[in-house]
């Protein structure tokens, strides 16, 4: 079996950040015990998907072996920096890059020293404890112009490469669930996701990612992307998708609520 | 008293592309030229500079998004290596900028004032953004002139375009008084490209000029319009047309430059001296100025004579 292990989690700097918050405190914990069950699968590699890495040309995948830099968020400067120290498996990844320009993706590497790895896939490394020289990455950017069905492509590009290695996979997508946000300054202990409207489409749409009905998802998973606007349209879900070949048992929501007002969740999926 | 004035304002787009073109020691990948047109329209925008001796350059760039508030870097100097995610294969390029601290606190107390949500940017780790690199180095490679960075808060996209103008229009006055209490004599920068629509295939090389042209040809035309509009001086009729311009054109003034510039400089229907026009990866840019001292409306004009 190729696939082992899939996640959704969150992206946002807050938890790691400010570590003394007590609601926030919970997405650490949960990526935690997330990033355990990753590990206890005995991945080989993780394709990781971060909403958070943009591309407009082509699909970029992180072609550098080895990414450490200290990482200060565009938005969150005050809280402090981030430390990072990520492998990437290079191979699988020029695997993936060959793969795509064979099925008409355009397609190319970033191999760059100072290259500026987004908030998000720092995020999910680090508190997933992967990215190891032992447990490397391949990370895939989020190209704007993708849509739900590009992005499940892409994602089962990267699977059927990871197959043709022999690798076993776990895979992560890497973004929030509603896109409402707090765009004043609340103090930390009172946050809550913003519209009540939003917080019930999230744990709608959390229940049957729970009951893995997948029909049911995709027939709601347009209006929930419209109307909780959702982060990037729920791409890095559909990257699931695409990595678990449109089907799923079910899933364990490890937590849920809210960062600043958006929707977030750690959850593990059942292959 | 002090008195300090908006001494000119230019819209100073940003690709990477045409930074990548100049070679600069400072980048790091090396080209075989390309965009001359938008480079030479550099090269008169930096003769209005130097002739303008400013005390400070403002920028106000769409590729340091901030979603609460409108951040301004707080930090002395700040230098590193800045690599554009989306072109990095154009744009690794090692900075070292000085920034005036004293003129951005009081821009950020300003928009304070005015009912905006504003911060300072003090982490001394921050990286500074490609948007604001290009558009400095351009109008000024000798880096000699201190900076005020804004970033470009998503109100236009996250609100409303309409709600997120306002706040751009809010962010202007308040810099205008800002620089008027300082006492310096300041150039504003609108990091902006014109019509955004681009191509999604990079040519081997990036610099092959025989790929390059308009994407979309409705861009074209509504940079067309809008330019002659601005050359003709008729602002009003820019500012009622430009958010069908950002619709239909996409255009990247959406994040709020252009206004912030312009809302700064009391939206003078002054006749911009266009300094060139080219296209990058099929997107509009317009290097453009509006010589508030050459005009006559700064008081500096007046001092002189």
């Amino acid at each position: 079996m190729t696939l082992v292990s899939a996640f959704l989690v969150h992206g946002s700097p807050l938890p790691q950040l400010c570590p003394d918050v007590p609601n926030w405190q919970r997405f650490r914990q949960a990526m935690q015990q997330a990033g355990a069950a990753l590990r206890a699968s005995r991945p080989d590699v993780v394709l990781l998907y971060s909403t958070q890495w943009f591309a407009v040309l082509d699909e970029i995948w992180l072609t550098r072996r080895r990414s450490e830099d200290i990482h200060v968020d565009e938005n969150w400067h005050e809280f402090g920096e981030m430390a990072y120290d990520l492998y990437s498996d290079v191979s699988l990844a020029n695997a993936c890059i060959e793969a795509c320009r064979a099925k008409g993706v355009n397609a190319r590497g970033a191999d760059y020293q100072g290259f500026p790895i987004d908030t998000g896939t720092i995020v999910a490394s680090t508190a997933l404890s992967v990215g190891s020289e032992a447990l490397p990455l391949v990370v895939a950017s989020n190209n704007l112009y993708d849509n739900a069905e590009a992005t499940e492509k892409l994602a089962a590009i990267a699977v059927a490469c990871a197959a043709e290695q022999g690798k076993r996979v776990a895979v992560v997508g890497v973004g929030g669930l509603s896109g409402s946000l707090f765009t004043k300054p609340i103090e930390a202990q009172d946050d809550r996701i913003v519209h009540a409207e939003e917080d019930a489409w999230n744990r709608k749409v959390l229940a049957l990612i729970e009951a893995g009905d997948v029909d049911a998802l995709r027939e709601v998973l347009p209006a929930y992307a419209a109307e909780a606007r959702v982060d990037m349209g729920f791409k890095h879900f559909h990257w699931l998708l695409g990595a678990l070949g449109g089907r799923f048992q079910g899933a364990t929501v490890h937590h849920y609520g809210a960062l600043y007002g958006s929707g977030a969740a750690v959850v593990e999926f059942n292959p | 008293m002090a008195n300090g004035e908006i001494i000119s304002g230019f819209l100073a787009p940003h690709p990477p592309h045409i930074l990548y073109a100049e070679n600069p020691p400072q980048n790091e990948p090396r080209s075989q030229g390309g965009w001359e047109q938008l480079r030479w329209a550099y090269e008169r925008a930096r003769a209005s500079v130097e002739a303008l001796k400013p005390d400070v350059l403002l920028v106000h760039s769409p590729h340091w998004i901030t979603s609460v508030g409108h951040h301004f870097i707080g930090v002395e100097h700040l230098a590193g290596r800045s690599v554009d995610p989306i072109f990095p294969n154009l744009f690794r390029f090692d900075y070292s900028i000085k920034f005036d601290v004293e003129l951005a606190e009081a821009c950020c107390e300003e928009g304070r004032k005015a009912g905006l949500q504003t911060k300072m940017m003090r982490n001394p780790r921050f990286r500074v953004d490609y948007g604001t690199i290009t558009a400095l180095h351009m109008i000024r490679p000798q880096w000699d002139i201190p900076v005020v960075s804004i970033s470009a808060n998503n109100t236009p996209y996250y609100l409303s375009m309409e709600e997120g103008q306002v706040e751009m229009d809010l962010l202007g006055k308040a810099t205008r008084e800002a620089i008027a209490k300082s006492g310096k004599r300041a150039v504003l920068l609108a990091s902006n490209t014109l019509s955004h629509w681009h191509f999604h295939q990079e040519p081997e090389p990036p610099e092959d000029m025989t790929q390059e042209h308009p994407q979309s040809q409705l861009g074209y035309q509504w940079d067309m319009r809008m330019i002659e509009l601005m050359r003709r001086g008729e602002m009003n009729e820019v500012f009622r047309l430009l958010p069908q311009f950002i619709d239909e054109a996409f255009a990247e003034v959406k994040s709020g430059a252009f206004t912030w510039m312009h809302a700064a400089m009391q939206y003078p229907q002054l006749a911009a001296e266009l300094h060139g026009y080219g296209t990058v990866i099929g997107t509009g840019n317009a290097v453009m100025e509006w010589n508030l001292l050459k005009a006559g409306l700064a008081r500096a004009a007046a001092e002189a004579a």
